[in-house]
């Protein structure tokens, strides 16, 4: 019996220690739960969430940019846009392959993709085909369900209203270069032009979309979303339809055509021949276009209106009268002989009139260009004092355009010499410069501006981003000045002016200075020979064709400046050039 | 049909209660798991449940003897079934588990467990040599164990595999059976535990590797562990609302009717929501072992309520142990909660059992 009980007791013993290992059990279990509920929660909380939320980027819209009369020179269109969700990337090539036949890829395209694949961006999708046209689109939505990855969004993207015309101006867009871990790597900056210079306030602020997915990645549903900020709207001084008269004019030749308002200093033409279309760079221009255009031997990407650099040739005479006039003391009326040539140390300097244009005074050397006077002039002139005077006129610096990339030119002194071609000054040289050759180079901004200056009296400053400003004052003496516009006058106005066949019709009268920047050194043997004419020259080698001018003369408002690359004396090319656009501009925009 | 009466009166009736609650849990938790979906799971869920409970009724009015009478013949009905799911059987995910039964498909291993706790139970009630020195008395309860064992182990189906086990040898051990055999027992299972280790199929060594270190492949096996952690954390004190689990509704929860019901719970009614669960598990145990231990002298019916509160118990704390990340996963249904007919009447049988027992006792 007493085993019995003893038995019993066992049995009772087991299940007690049965039923404390089921406790003991509980609590690891409890413990566990309380650690990844309570304890972790926030954790887990957001592995949760990182688990099924995903977001896409909402890239701004760009600022539209203006002209003067409001009408739309740089605006955006409607992109639609194809998405792969980034955990899935390793299905791109299956979907390419499967989506090929209807919808284009290419070859531009695959290349983004793959550059695309490598950004460790915020978004959680990857643009995989950007410009989906209507037929793709339509496709798509019917075949959806077989590509759950895919998304499609509504992108605004730049749209040039017109390709060419506004090309070297406004710049363009693309994507940031060489920026490792970009934060947004779809993101399109401005890259040169106006879209560079402004490119923060065109900006605007990026927004995104927070997407549901399931566990294969799968778009549930839109969550929540922060819009995106356009960028800020930019009104510019240009005016389309001159900017369009000057590439029509200039079709078929390079150069520059610059038109400044004097009296508030708006840019409202900045025309640079050759152009190029800034729609095909802002959708990703390929490496193949782009090489062509950098190995384009008229350079189509230079903006020559401030970064092409000309000799400017007898329009810088106006500068060498005034600064004689102005700081010489130099009598007006003083008349010097010119016989087609002087002789200076053991060089002879040519008048580009061979047979000379015998006793001219300072107006008439002015009006008729006379090359003999001006190196009459500069033996009595400095080169140091007229490379200062020069700078009143912003040649050998920089007119502080807001644009990017403006070069400076060369106005050349004593110190130049030495530093850069290690030699000293030679007066011959200045010889040269007087009358704006030799080593003297600048920009048809430059050429511009020293018009407008000159119609003024004003240090106007160019811009194109419309704002108002006031101008001080030049301190030149007004006698002087309004002897030079009188000069001026009559080049244009009367018959014995170079320009003369550049006079406006109507009732505006127009003031301005031919110039022909000379690209060779005429050889003695040829000046015996005779010179040869442009037209005998290869192409490289002829003349550049140069006028600025400025109207209405009473009143000035515009000031312009023509050059014509290798297209010969200023008179036969730029000036009647300079007419057509003076002439629309008076007329429409008075 | 008095009789009935009377002894319908005499049941536990909070203890049905309990039971039946867990089984509305389960209800309440598929619905979520399939809402949207498939809602004819949700259905057959219900007449399952329906079934089941209706089973439990019948089985406790049954008295007790006739299980005792018939242990071995049911033993061997079981076998048979066993023997013929192991040559015939459906196979459903990589396994041979299923016997196709007009239209129903049926586990006979998780009947088996049933039969087996019986059969034991007659086993060690009959032959109280337990004090003896001669162990080979013991050779016949260890075939009836070892031979389902087997066959269920090559099914494949570790779980439920081990659960055999697990629950025999707590058998064994509330039989009173000497130290000395469970020390022996043990010194075995590390001697053959290798040869075990080799037979095992590649993705069950994977899934027992992964529990030491879940993040190590975070898309491989590890993954489900990580995301039913993931959904349990992310539930918090009260969850995120009934059918409002991100995890589990945008399936990075694998199997959410199923094995993984708890993270579906935890993620759907937080601390409190599993907690809640726990209690009423471990209530149910405790009023188990309440009516269990008032048995004196009848060995049969205290083995056979201690074995089925045991596989109850475990085969809950298990897969619970599974989905939060302290025991590998083995492929275990949640008992009366996951989806899944034969185990959930296997639970509603041996729930009808101790209800017939606790209904004599009265």
């Amino acid at each position: 019996m007493s085993r019995e009980i003893n038995f019993e007791k066992k049995i009772k013993r087991r299940a007690l220690i049965l039923g404390l290992s089921k406790t003991l059990f509980t609590f690891f279990v409890f413990g566990k739960l309380f650690y990844l509920q309570i304890l972790q929660k926030s954790k887990y909380g957001k592995l949760s969430d990182t688990n099924r939320i995903k977001l896409k980027i909402v890239y701004p819209e760009r600022g539209t940019i203006y002209d003067l009369y409001n009408k739309p020179i740089a605006s955006n269109r409607i992109d639609y846009q194809l998405s792969i969700f980034k955990d899935k990337k390793n299905l791109i090539n299956d979907y390419i392959k499967k989506l090929k036949g209807h919808i284009n890829f290419s070859e531009v395209d695959l290349e983004v993709i793959k550059s695309n694949l490598k950004e460790q961006d915020l978004s959680d999708f990857i643009t995989i085909k950007r410009n989906l046209s209507w037929n793709e689109l339509e496709f798509f939505e019917f075949m959806k369900n077989k590509f759950p990855f895919l998304i499609i969004t509504k992108e605004k993207v730049r749209d040039y209203d017109n390709d060419i015309i506004f090309s070297h101006v406004l710049g363009y867009v693309g994507f940031k270069k060489n920026v490792s871990k970009k934060k947004l790597s779809n993101l399109k900056v401005g890259i040169s032009g106006i879209e560079k210079k402004l490119d923060t306030k065109l900006l605007g602020k990026d927004g995104w979309i927070k997407f549901e997915t399931d566990s294969k990645g799968a778009v549930k549903k839109e969550l929540n979303k922060k819009y995106a900020v356009p960028g800020a709207n930019i009104k510019t001084n240009l005016i389309s339809e001159i900017q369009n008269k000057a590439s029509v004019e200039m079709r078929g030749i390079n150069g520059a055509i610059v038109m400044i308002n004097c009296q508030n200093g708006g840019v409202n033409c900045l025309y640079s021949s050759p152009s190029f279309n800034n729609n095909e760079f802002s959708d990703g221009v390929s490496l193949k276009k782009w090489n062509s255009l950098l190995a384009d031997e008229f350079n189509p990407l230079l903006n020559r209106c401030i970064a092409g650099l000309y000799s400017p040739g007898s329009t810088y005479k106006l500068i060498t009268a005034l600064h004689a006039l102005e700081n010489k003391k130099f009598n007006k009326n003083k008349k010097f002989l010119c016989s087609g040539s002087i002789s200076f140390g053991k060089r002879k300097f040519h008048c580009w009139k061979k047979e000379g244009h015998g006793y001219v005074n300072l107006h008439e050397a002015i009006k008729k260009s006379c090359d003999c006077y001006f190196y009459n002039l500069a033996k009595i002139l400095e080169i140091d004092d007229l490379a200062k005077f020069s700078r009143l006129f912003s040649y050998g610096q920089t007119t502080g355009i807001d644009i990017p990339n403006e070069l400076k030119g060369i106005m050349p002194n004593r110190k130049w010499k030495i530093s850069n071609r290690g030699e000293r000054w030679q007066k011959g040289e200045t010889l040269n410069t007087v009358i704006g050759q030799g080593f003297m180079l600048s920009t048809p901004l430059q050429i511009t501006l020293m018009t407008a200056r000159l119609a003024t009296g004003k240090k106007i400053i160019p811009s194109i981003i419309l704002n108002k400003k006031e101008f001080e004052n030049l301190n030149i003496n007004n006698e002087n000045l309004e002897f030079i516009k009188s000069s001026m006058f009559s080049v244009v106005n009367e018959s014995t002016g170079t320009a003369f066949n550049s006079k406006l019709k109507g009732y505006y009268k127009m003031a301005g200075k031919t110039g022909t920047s000379q690209v060779r050194r005429i050889s003695l043997k040829e000046r015996e020979d005779g010179v040869l004419k442009n037209e005998e020259l290869n192409y490289k080698l002829r003349d550049h064709s140069i006028f600025t001018c400025f109207a209405p003369f009473d009143n000035p408002k515009f000031s312009l400046s023509v050059i014509a690359e290798h297209m010969g004396s200023g008179s036969k090319v730029a000036a009647p050039i300079a007419k057509r656009i003076m002439e629309l501009a008076l007329n429409k925009y008075q | 049909m008095t009789e009935i009466i009377i002894k319908l009166k005499n049941l536990n009736w909070l203890f049905i209660f309990l039971i039946s609650f867990l089984s509305f849990v389960g209800l309440v938790m598929i619905y979520s798991a399939t809402f949207g979906e498939e809602s004819k799971i949700f259905i057959s869920h219900i007449y399952k449940v329906t079934f089941g409970f209706i089973l439990m009724i019948l089985i406790s009015l049954i008295d007790v003897e006739f299980w005792k009478k018939n242990a071995y013949l049911l033993y061997f009905l079981g076998l048979v079934l066993l023997l013929w799911v192991t040559f015939y059987g459906h196979l459903g995910k990589g396994a041979r588990r299923w016997i196709n039964f007009y239209g129903f498909n049926f586990q006979p291993s998780e009947i088996m467990k049933i039969f087996l706790v019986i059969s034991l139970a007659k086993f060690f009630d009959e032959k109280k040599f337990q004090e003896s020195r001669d162990y080979f008395f013991l050779i016949l309860p260890i075939f009836l164990v070892t031979i389902p064992f087997f066959l269920v182990l090559i099914q494949p189906d570790l779980g439920t595999a081990m659960l055999i086990l697990f629950v025999s040898v707590v058998i064994f051990f509330v039989s009173g059976i000497n130290w000395k055999f469970f020390a022996f027992s043990g010194f075995l299972t590390v001697v053959v535990t290798p040869y075990l280790w080799g037979g095992l199929k590649e993705y069950q060594k994977q899934r027992i590797l992964t529990l030491f270190n879940p993040e190590n492949d975070p898309l491989g096996s590890g993954y489900h562990i990580i995301q039913s952690q993931i959904a349990i954390g992310s539930g918090g004190t009260f969850g995120k609302g009934w059918t409002k689990g991100t995890q589990s509704h945008l399936d990075f929860l694998p199997e959410k009717h199923t094995d993984f019901i708890f993270s579906m719970l935890g993620e759907e009614f937080g601390f409190f929501g599993t907690l809640s669960v726990i209690g009423l598990i471990c209530l149910i145990t405790y009023i188990t072992y309440h009516i269990t231990s008032s048995f004196v002298h009848n060995n049969f019916n205290r083995i056979v309520g201690y074995g089925v509160i045991t596989n109850f118990f475990f085969a809950s704390f298990i897969n619970m142990s599974m989905v939060i990340g302290i025991l590998p996963i083995v492929g275990l249904p949640l008992p009366l909660v996951s989806y899944g007919g034969s185990s959930m009447l296997t639970y509603f049988f041996g729930f009808g059992i101790i209800l017939s027992m606790d209904r004599r006792s009265n």
